[in-house]
């Protein structure tokens, strides 16, 4: 049972390992001459201002809840396909109607320009 | 093998834990990164009955809470980001217009 | 102790040690990693039910999806340095403190009473259950109308998050 999921825990480990040992082995092989114009912060040649900390815009936030969305979306999908052969026509029709209310919500942020980043 | 109290444990703590983040902070983000610990406490509580019993009820609601989860929390971001447009904090001290 | 029980102990250990962490931090970034963490061991924790496919959505959807969109509205509200807030312990806190540490012995009390159910006795099934199959079988059947109206509460939230949070409506 939770034998089978030794693979997965191997691959997990082995990509975090190599992801730290390469970062790390970066800082131990290459070398460092370090002065004060290589540890100023790279804004393409120009003085650094203010804080990097800055607001973002609300644009970023409509992204990210668009994407929540139809991310729910694509997670109902997923066991759909899967048993999709099971289902047979009564399962199209039933993600017919979901995709189709979800599409009416789809249209609604198109025509209120949530989709457009300026 | 972890006997069902085990796992009903862990859930509870983590559900008081989510209840005083939300009797006790201040910040409208904290708060409510405590109602989606309580959430997931209650997920747990779920799974581990739907997995004793052997009833995929339980997984079924688990997955609901999810969906419902993230439309609480796209609305629920969106109306801190409203009332932080309007008062400049999220100090729910500060937010106080509808209290008598 | 059998792999299952050190793999239960240390996941709920990180569970509900994270789970401090949320609520204790004061800067709210820090606050949601913790609380992705906290998403990662209860994905552990759903494995060893058996609940493969909710333990990958639990990833998927909480870790992946709206804990990013927690942190976007936190750098849009700029709240990881400078505005964070001073919070003194009051008399409510120390009540509600108080009152949630009697709610957690009460269901201590209970859960450890509870006999409890055997798990053995399911055999093979307890492994069909979180199958995507499975799920995916008793969704658009037996969890037909749930469903359905999730794709509704869906439209409401895009909705409403539009109406609430975009600067000018048209």
């Amino acid at each position: 049972m939770i034998e089978s999921y030794i693979p997965i825990f191997i691959m997990i480990v082995g990509a975090m390992g190599f992801a730290v040992v390469m970062g790390k082995m970066n800082e131990f092989v290459g070398p460092k001459r370090p002065s004060e114009e290589k540890l100023s912060t790279y804004e393409s040649g120009m003085e650094p201002v203010r804080s990097a900390r800055e607001r973002f815009s609300v644009k970023f936030y409509m992204v990210a809840m668009l994407f929540i969305v139809f991310d729910i979306e694509v997670v109902f999908l997923y066991p759909w396909a899967v048993s999709y052969k099971l289902l047979g026509t009564p399962g199209f029709i039933t993600m017919f109607v979901f995709i189709a209310v979800l599409l009416v919500g789809y249209f609604y942020v198109w025509r209120k320009g949530a989709l457009e980043w300026d | 093998m972890i006997p069902l109290s085990h796992y009903l444990i862990v859930s509870a703590t983590m559900f008081v834990i989510g209840s005083v983040g939300v009797l006790s902070r201040r910040n409208a983000i904290i708060v409510f990164l405590s109602i989606e610990l309580m959430l997931n406490s209650v997920n747990l509580t779920l799974m581990s009955f739907s997995s004793f019993l052997g009833d995929v009820t339980g997984q079924m609601l688990a997955f609901f809470v999810m969906t419902v989860a993230a439309a609480e929390a796209a609305v629920g971001l969106a109306i801190i980001i409203a009332l932080f447009r309007r008062k400049q904090t999220v100090n729910l001290d500060e937010i106080n217009i509808m209290k008598w | 102790m059998t792999i299952e029980s050190i793999l239960f102990y240390v996941l709920s250990a990180g569970a509900v040690g994270s789970a401090l962490f949320v609520v204790s931090r004061r800067n709210p970034v820090v606050a949601a990693l913790w609380l992705i963490f906290n998403f990662f061991c209860l994905a552990g924790l759903y494995l060893s039910l058996h609940a493969q496919f909710i333990a990958v959505i639990q990833i998927i959807v909480y870790a992946g999806a709206i804990m990013v969109l927690f942190l976007f509205v936190i750098m849009l509200l700029n709240l990881g340095d400078e505005r964070r807030l001073v919070e003194g312990v009051t008399p409510r806190k120390v009540v509600g403190g108080i009152l949630s540490i009697a709610v957690l012995v009460e269901l201590w009390y209970v859960f450890l009473g509870t006999p409890s159910i055997q798990h053995a006795a399911l055999g093979n099934r307890a492994t069909e259950i979180g199958t995507v199959e499975h799920i995916g079988a008793q969704l658009f059947t037996k969890f037909l109308l749930p469903f359905e109206v999730t794709s509704l509460l869906l439209t409401a939230a895009i909705v409403g998050a539009i109406v609430l949070a975009k600067r000018k409506l048209d």
